[in-house]
């Protein structure tokens, strides 16, 4: 009689059924809008910061979001993503609206997301900054930096130049004196190739950026560029055939050494270090990455080019808004906040960039780093992007930036074998692809 | 009314036990449509997993692939624009070509140095255990280390093996800098990274040959080679092609070997198409043609398996 037992109240079906609706719940809640536009007590925002540089860095910037939360504002949490695969992470948080409110991020990301139309405008914030008199703070161009069409797209934080370095012992070592154009690097070049060092060091290797932006430093110190002054792909020009010229020709000397066609940037570093590399473009902090106390590796002061021209790459490194917020205002409060605090960082040495803020840059501790301090004097001032001379950049240099286009170029450069034109023309092609 | 099991358990129950076919029980159709849809609806659970996991994922992806678009939003619709770009354009067919010889020199370069090892080791020699696990090594060390250590001994002038090259005056080769020599160079470090894979596979397979069938070749008067040729190697074909297979599927969606070692450079000479298609779409943001790759070197991996698989079930009936 198994089958006249009553029922015990949960059968197959009913517990069918209740799974079903169990499983329906996070995916109902999932769909149900959640930008309600204030911030309840319970709720915490998300800011994504990127990894710059030493490890004291992540640990000095949380503490400064966790002080804001303790000071009764809305509650933030702080989170580092990893420079592997940010784009992806970035994207797939923001397409399944679990992204964050505030965030660090690539040079040209909020460019590529304000098109996309996931990007909250600064506009208000820049005109409160106005108000404080904080905007005056920022080095001149820093914010016009980040303006477009539709309004700023972000606000910046630090400057990240390529800079000429040198190594005095080796120069001493070869009889050669620091550059200061193009001719005289050539001659340095020369020098140094006859102790086994190199005079341009370069990482060539696919998937890094040194070599592309090497050469298109080559490029802005010869007063050349990739685009025209409304941003259109403009890079065949007699200008930067000259600087790839010049580039072949220091790969033809082997002042380029030939094996830097497949440098990481590690092995770049370790050449510096190992007394192979004698001069080089570089990013700001190359001394501090080669633990340098002596002065030995030191800046040098801006090439002259051909024709007269000075000139270098600056990325402006930047924190954006999204639209994707439980508060506008709060993310705007908490951003401002964010930006007057960052100065915590320099002050605790827990990063080694360029800031873009007057009040840093007079900082006892900045101002004793020379290199810095020459970088900002000497740099800043020449210093032009990727969008030079347009003064604005566009979402397209996102993928010029991180894109295979300029390094597989820099390859061919550096292979030697192209004519220069062609290179160009080859670039041209394939930028117009992803542009 | 929907038959259920508790109708037709009991009517089971009833002939069985009282054997005289007093109750008449229900038809077999309805008693497999109850079973079906207990069983269907028990699975469905995991089957949701299943489609959520594998198949979403890819019509999402074909979707993507027809679509010029980025990871936020997929786009307009392209029809098979996306895959004529790829087709027409240089860089696929030279990532295709280096695909294929990265993924022969990979299965078969592998498969030799295996093979031939688990030949040696099957002699008794001492400490062949010991061996077996040292040799074990290059598959066991993550691809990481061992990449940053191949990249440590030959990637700039102050590495070890250019400058052993120096001193005995055969100049300074640029192992990754130099096309050829890059390709040269990672085809050799997935050998090396695989041979133990394949080792182990060949190992298991020939402790299952029984060792009478030489005695009786030898009788016979095969002598060395034809007892590899004619009886080793067709005793266990069958685990020979389930080791090209699976070695081929590795080699073609091996990933880190390249990305690690050379980033698929210089100039694109040692570019796969996982390369190209992961660069394609994170790098240059392009996701439409860069899954468009992903779909055609899955399609080729489908056609290398089908053939190999035909491999395995002709060995299987000889």
């Amino acid at each position: 009689m198994e089958n006249s037992t009553p029922s015990n109240g949960f059968t197959r079906r009913g517990f069918l059924g209740f799974a079903g609706l169990a499983a329906s719940i996070p995916l109902l809640a999932s769909c149900a809008p959640n930008a309600s536009g204030t911030v309840d007590s319970d709720t915490v925002l998300k800011f994504w910061d990127m990894p710059w540089g030493a490890p004291e860095y992540s640990d000095t910037a949380a503490r400064i979001v966790t002080d804001y939360s303790k000071s009764g504002m809305p509650s933030w949490s702080y989170q580092t993503i990893q420079w592997n695969n940010f784009y992806q992470t970035f994207s797939s948080a923001i397409a399944s609206n679990t992204g964050p409110a505030v965030s660090g991020g690539g040079g040209f990301q909020a460019f590529q997301f304000a098109e996309l139309g996931k990007i909250a405008y600064a506009d208000n914030l820049v005109e409160t900054m106005k108000s404080s008199g904080s905007y005056d703070d920022f080095l001149p161009g820093t914010i016009d930096s980040m303006k477009t069409a539709d309004g700023y797209v972000a606000m910046p934080w630090a400057l990240d130049l390529r800079v000429f370095w040198y190594k005095q012992s080796l120069l001493e070592k070869a009889g050669a004196d620091v550059p200061t154009d193009w001719d005289s690097l050539v001659t340095t070049g020369k020098a140094l190739r006859k102790i086994g060092a190199s005079g341009f060091g370069i990482a060539g290797g696919s998937g890094y950026n040194h070599a592309p932006q090497a050469i298109i430093t080559l490029m802005l110190n010869n007063n050349g560029g990739l685009f025209d002054k409304d941003g259109n792909l403009d890079c065949v020009t007699e200008r930067n055939i000259e600087a790839i010229e010049f580039t072949k020709q220091l790969v033809a000397e082997n002042i380029i050494d030939p094996g830097m066609i497949s440098y990481s940037m590690d092995n770049l570093v370790s050449q510096w270090g190992d007394d192979k590399v004698g001069f080089g473009i570089h990013e700001p902090g190359l001394a501090l990455q080669l633990g340098d106390t002596t002065g030995d590796v030191s800046v040098a002061s801006p090439l002259t080019g051909p024709h007269g021209d000075t000139g270098t790459l600056m990325f402006v490194n930047n924190i954006m808004m999204y639209t994707e917020t439980p508060s506008q205002e709060a993310s705007e409060s908490f951003l401002e906040y964010y930006l007057d605090n960052m100065i915590t960082l320099w002050e605790d040495d827990a990063v080694s960039r360029i800031p873009v803020r007057q009040s840093i840059v007079d900082l006892p501790i900045f101002q004793g780093n020379t290199h810095f301090v020459k970088i900002v004097k000497e740099y800043q001032p020449i210093a032009k992007s990727y969008a030079y001379p347009a003064s604005a950049g566009f979402a397209g240099l996102a993928a010029v930036d991180g894109g295979m286009q300029l390094w597989q170029f820099a390859q061919t450069v550096l292979e030697g074998k192209t004519d220069a034109k062609k290179s160009l023309e080859d670039l041209s092609s394939e930028l117009a692809k992803v542009l | 009314m929907t038959p259920t099991l508790t109708t037709a358990r009991p009517a089971r129950g009833r002939v069985g036990l009282a054997g005289r076919g007093a109750a008449t029980p229900p038809p077999a159709r309805s008693r497999i449509s109850a079973n079906a849809v207990i069983l269907l609806l028990m699975a469905l659970p995991s089957l949701l997993v299943i489609l959520l996991i594998n198949v979403y994922p890819l019509i999402y992806a074909a979707n993507q692939s027809v679509r010029m678009g980025s990871l936020i939003d997929a786009g307009p619709f392209v029809g098979a624009d996306n895959f004529a770009e790829v087709l027409t354009a240089e860089s696929f067919w030279q990532a295709a070509g280096f695909t294929v010889i990265f993924s022969v020199v990979g299965v078969f370069g592998s498969w030799v140095v295996g093979f031939a090892i688990a030949l040696m080791l099957r002699t008794r020699i001492p400490g062949a255990n010991t061996f077996k696990v040292l040799l074990l090594m290059p598959w066991v060390i993550p691809v990481v280390s061992s990449a940053m250590a191949w990249n440590w001994l030959i990637a700039t002038p102050s590495s070890p093996l250019p400058m052993m090259f120096e001193s005995l005056g055969l100049g300074r080769p640029l192992f990754l800098a130099d096309p050829v020599l890059a390709m040269i160079t990672v085809c050799l470090f997935k050998v090396w990274v695989s041979f133990p894979f394949m080792m182990l596979m060949m190992s298991s397979a020939l402790a299952g040959v029984d060792t009478n069938v030489y005695e009786a070749g030898k009788m016979d008067g095969a002598g060395r080679w034809q007892q590899l040729t004619q009886l080793t190697l067709p005793m266990i074909a069958r685990p020979i092609y389930i080791s090209w297979i699976l070695m081929a599927i590795f080699c073609v969606n091996d990933f880190t070997t390249v990305y690690l070692l050379t980033g698929g450079g210089p100039v694109g000479s040692t570019n796969t198409l996982l390369v190209l298609a992961y660069r394609t779409v994170f790098q240059d943001m392009r996701t439409g043609p860069g899954v468009a790759i992903a779909f055609l070197m899955t399609f080729v991996l489908v056609v290398i398996s089908v053939v190999l698989y035909r491999q395995i079930r002709k060995s299987s009936l000889q």
